[in-house]
């Protein structure tokens, strides 16, 4: 075994220094910028990179690398020169090209001469921190070229010129363009931005202001709008064929504002053009581009609804307060569903189904609609008209449309117990009068309203349709139970419950014998099963079928109404009869039995009765016979049915003295419900609760809540406090 | 004798002058209240007085009515008569409040007696130095307030829950004389033009805030302050009536 000791080998520095031979670096410079002229010279092909390489690398090494970079810089700089003169030199259309294909030169050059300096790069210059030798390429080439005094403007102007040409319609070569803006980005953001872009904005901005101001004297709105929609879309167009991309944002806004945003209120008020006109013309595409257009700028949009919604509401105001229109209600809400599809179907093709435009549209609806106090009423009178004739033949889903369109109205009223009052008496007619077009279109617009409005409010609605039901059921009965009357007249009778029914006073009214007894062979037999009940015979609103013969013969059915048959019965029996005389015998109040003598004896092709003398009003000792001629072209003749009528002057009051009295125990209901749950409340508080809690009904009226709170203090529900008066307190 | 200072020396004579008792007595009461005069008249009614209930048994028969045990409108007068007050005399309002009397022109004998005990009256000569006194009571806010707020169920029919509009204006008139306020007669002439129908309580209490809140050239009125329906009307008449515009008096027949 050897016990020879490890040994390292170890390798050491040369003890002594080898110096360069300054005149090795002089002359190792002078290979590299001769290379360095031949690049820039097209002269590349007969060098050798490698060679080149070291010898770049051998500078470096022996810490000649100051040497190296500096003359790198000043040869540079000096071609760079020489290709600035030659580019100043180029005349007209050719500086360009001149200025592309010297920069193209230079950026190979550049590479070429980077490869070789490769090692200068990675480490003599970030111990230097100077400037790489690209970075350095691109600086010098800014410096020399670009902002030499002679080509700095001229290739801003150039390009500007070029630009405004084909704004004005030429055509340009798009390819230098591109290659130059290119060469602007590669030398920095900013250079592109201060040699190029900003002057261009500004310069672009000019032009539109300009442009704009000569199409808004001489186009109308819809013109202008295409026009601006087309320069948008050039620039944009423009910007990616030859600027840089990050332009496109800042050109549009500029032509944005200059064609749009400056001239917007203009635009919108434009006589004869502008956005009222084409809303009411229904001008989809030029409603359309102004909303894309308008979109862009702040507020555009806003204008645009603001100037919408007042014109929405004023001639929804118009349409609500116009004398002409209130003569027929069926006309009136029928206008009303109208507008409402002509600007759904405006918000929908031409706004983008934007959802602030939806809720402007339904606030001024809201608005102009209850402006006319009647509007529950006649959207009332419209239900009733569809449902006895205008849905006859309509397919299923068509009448499920159309009452959707009215629940839309129905929304937007306030005093929606108004509505309710109405309905149900319009209901009643229909129901008694048995004149309903369809049983399911009636049930599905109740599914509606409780859907919309809660169980409470559509109950008694129930409540009349049940009615309705029970009464056919206990008709059976009645027939089942007395088969001997199947040989006289046939009473058809329903039993309506009170408190589901709208209020009728009771009145006086003398039928004929044979109904009577029939009407107390049914009175025994309904209360025999049911103990406890009351039962009143509502005379103003039956209907009767007589079969008449006349004097020659003619033999017609007439339906009338119970006064009406009342009264015809009377002439079994006599030929001639005064009105006093019919008066005594029925007991039918006066107002009742005049409107009904006029409608038998005045109203052409219904005359079956005569009187003498031949005037309109009735006269106390007005004679009435029947009417031996009477004709007529159908077997059945329908005189003075049951119809639901617009209202007249007083009986509106009336309804509305009662909707006014319905609210008040509503009212108070309210107040004793918030008042048991928050025990104490202050004034203003209170009321603002009300008011809150009572609008899915009506809209509160302050003066009215208050009335009903000191009501309710004086019976001792409420009290004030001692110490603050505007504080209430709950009594237990 | 006590050293006291000309101020202490005017309040006890305005306290003698008041009460009509001695010095000594009027000393005692004054110090326990610390010198206010006011405070030591309560002071000194409210400790337990001394009353013959003979001397009262003796007074309540005099006036007494012949058929009914009760105090009724000639026995009224007379004891007006006697105590020198004319009856229509806002004291006799103070007098009843004492008396927590039921209603109007009528006291029962409990009323009466305890009434009278508890101002320690049991002679016509106590009675009549108690007048200044009960008058004196009328300038206390409190007390007015109490006062007027008794007002309304005294003078108000048994059984009724408000207040017939003819007497309700009569005791306006007489409370506000005394208490000044300047409205009172626009007011009554405003329910009479377009309320017509009888008072409530709730009216009743807060017309006395109203007239000492508000002031007369309502000014601060303010409309969402929760007053009654009432009042509100009133400020309308008032300003539709061009008596008051936006805060200015044009009456000049009213008072500042």
């Amino acid at each position: 075994m050897s016990n020879q000791k490890k040994r390292n080998f170890q390798i050491e520095a040369f003890k002594h220094r080898v110096v360069m031979d300054p005149k090795y670096a002089d002359k190792t410079w002078k290979i590299l910028e001769h290379a360095i002229h031949e690049i820039y010279n097209h002269n590349a092909s007969g060098l050798s990179f490698e060679e080149l390489y070291r010898n770049a690398y051998n500078m470096v090494l022996h810490k000649f690398g100051e040497k190296l970079y500096s003359g790198l810089v000043s040869t540079m700089t000096g071609h760079l020169k020489d290709i600035a003169q030659s580019v100043e030199a180029a005349q007209g259309g050719s500086f360009l090209e001149e200025l592309n294909r010297k920069w193209n030169d230079h950026n190979k050059a550049l590479q070429m001469i980077r490869d070789i300096l490769m090692y200068m790069d990675r480490t003599y210059i970030p111990s230097t921190q100077k400037t790489p030798v690209h970075e350095l390429g691109l600086n010098l080439w800014k410096e020399n070229v670009i902002y030499s005094s002679q080509i700095r403007t001229r290739l801003l102007n150039t390009l500007l010129e070029l630009l405004h040409s084909e704004r004005t319609g030429e055509v340009i070569d798009r390819g230098i363009l591109r290659n130059i803006t290119k060469m602007l980005m590669d030398l920095g953001p900013s250079v592109y931005g201060q040699e190029f872009e900003n002057h261009f904005l500004q310069v672009s901005a000019e032009f539109y202001r300009v442009e704009s101001q000569k199409f808004i004297e001489c186009c109308d709105c819809g013109d202008y709008l295409k026009k601006a929609e087309r320069r948008l879309n050039e620039e944009t167009e423009r910007v990616s064929h030859y600027l840089d991309s990050r332009t496109e944002k800042k050109i549009t806004n500029v032509v944005e504002k200059e064609m749009i945003e400056n001239h917007m209120l203009r635009l919108i008020h434009m006589e004869n053009s502008g956005l009222v006109h084409m809303l009411c013309d229904d001008k989809y595409e030029d409603l359309s581009r102004m909303y894309n257009l308008f979109r862009r700028v702040t507020d555009g949009l806003s204008k645009i609804r603001e100037v919408m919604t007042s014109h929405m509401r004023e001639s929804g105001k118009q349409l609500v307060t116009d004398p002409e229109r209130l003569k027929d209600p069926v006309e009136y809400v029928q206008r009303l569903l109208d507008e409402k599809d002509k600007y759904d179907k405006i918000i929908n093709l031409a706004f983008n189904n934007d959802k602030s435009f939806q809720n402007a549209l339904n606030s001024s609806f809201e608005y102009f609609i209850n402006l006319n106090p009647r509007s529950p009423e006649f959207i009332s009178l419209f239900v009733d008209d569809k449902l006895r004739k205008g849905l006859k033949g309509v397919s299923e889903d068509d009448v499920e449309v159309t009452l959707d369109k009215v629940m839309m109205l129905f929304r937007y009223l306030q005093e929606k117990d108004v509505f309710e009052k109405y309905y149900k008496q319009h209901l009643a007619k229909r129901l008694l009068s048995g004149k309903t077009v369809s049983d399911d279109a009636e049930r599905s617009l109740i599914v509606k309203l409780k859907t919309e409005c809660g169980y409470q409010f559509t109950s008694k609605l129930e409540g009349m349709f049940t009615d309705m039901k029970t009464s056919q059921d206990t008709m059976q009965g009645f027939s089942a139970c007395h088969p001997e009357l199947n040989d006289g007249p046939t009473l058809t009778v329903q039993v309506l419950t009170t408190g589901s029914w709208p209020t009728q006073s009771s009145v006086t009214c003398n039928l004929p014998a044979e109904m009577s007894t029939l009407c107390e062979k049914f009175r025994s037999f309904y209360l025999g099963t049911r103990t406890g009940r009351r039962l009143s015979w509502q005379t103003n609103m039956g209907t009767a079928d007589l079969k008449a013969t006349f004097g020659k013969g003619q033999k017609h059915e007439l339906n009338v109404s119970t006064y009406q048959m009342c009264v015809l019965m009377l002439f079994n029996n006599a030929d001639r009869l005064s009105y006093k005389e019919i008066e005594q015998a029925t007991e039918i109040p006066a107002s009742d039995l005049k409107r009904c003598l006029q409608s038998l004896a005045l109203v052409k092709g219904r005359n079956v009765l005569r009187k003498e003398p031949m005037s309109k009003d009735i006269g106390e000792d007005d004679a009435f016979f029947v009417n031996e001629k009477f004709s007529s072209k159908l077997y059945k003749v329908k005189i003075g049915t049951v119809v639901a009528q617009k209202e007249s002057e007083p009986e509106k009051q009336e309804t509305r003295q009662r909707v006014e009295e319905d609210r008040k125990p509503q009212i108070e209901a309210a107040i004793v419900r918030i008042m048991k749950s928050r025990k104490q409340l202050d004034h203003n508080n209170l009321i603002a609760e009300v008011t809150k809690q009572l609008q899915s009904r009506f809209l509160a009226n302050p003066t009215e809540v208050k009335k009903r709170i000191e009501s309710l203090i004086e019976r001792d529900f409420l009290e004030r406090d001692d110490s603050d008066r505007r504080l209430y307190r709950y009594l237990a | 004798m006590h050293k006291l200072g000309r101020g202490h020396r005017d309040k006890l004579q305005q306290f003698i002058s008041i009460t009509g008792v001695s010095e000594k007595v009027a000393l005692q009461s004054l110090k326990a209240s610390d010198w206010h005069v006011e405070g030591a008249i309560d002071f000194f009614y409210s400790q337990p007085q001394f009353t013959d209930s003979r001397h009262l048994e003796e007074l309540y028969n005099r006036y007494k009515d012949p058929y009914v045990d009760m105090i009724l409108a000639d026995g009224i007068s007379l004891l007006c008569s006697d105590i020198q007050v004319d009856p229509q005399d806002i004291v006799m309002l103070v007098l009843s409040w004492h008396m927590k009397a039921g209603t109007m022109c009528e006291f029962s004998k409990k009323e009466f007696i305890e009434g009278l005990q508890s101002l320690g009256i049991d002679s016509l000569e106590k009675f009549r130095e108690k007048i200044p006194y009960m008058r004196s009571q009328l300038k206390d806010e409190q007390k007015f307030r109490d006062i007027y707020n008794f007002a309304f169920g005294w003078a108000k029919e048994k059984g009724q829950k408000s207040l017939a509009l003819d007497t309700a204006i009569g005791m306006w008139q007489l409370l506000f004389a005394e208490k000044q306020w300047p409205l009172v007669d626009h007011w009554c002439q405003f329910l009479q033009a377009r309320h017509n129908k009888a008072i409530s309580r709730d009216t009743w209490s807060q017309l006395l805030e109203f007239a000492k809140t508000v002031g007369s050239n309502l000014s601060d009125y303010d409309a969402e302050g929760a007053w009654p329906y009432l009042i509100d009307e009133f400020v309308e008449y008032l300003n539709e009536n061009g008596i008051i515009q936006s805060g200015l008096i044009i009456d000049s027949t009213l008072k500042r």
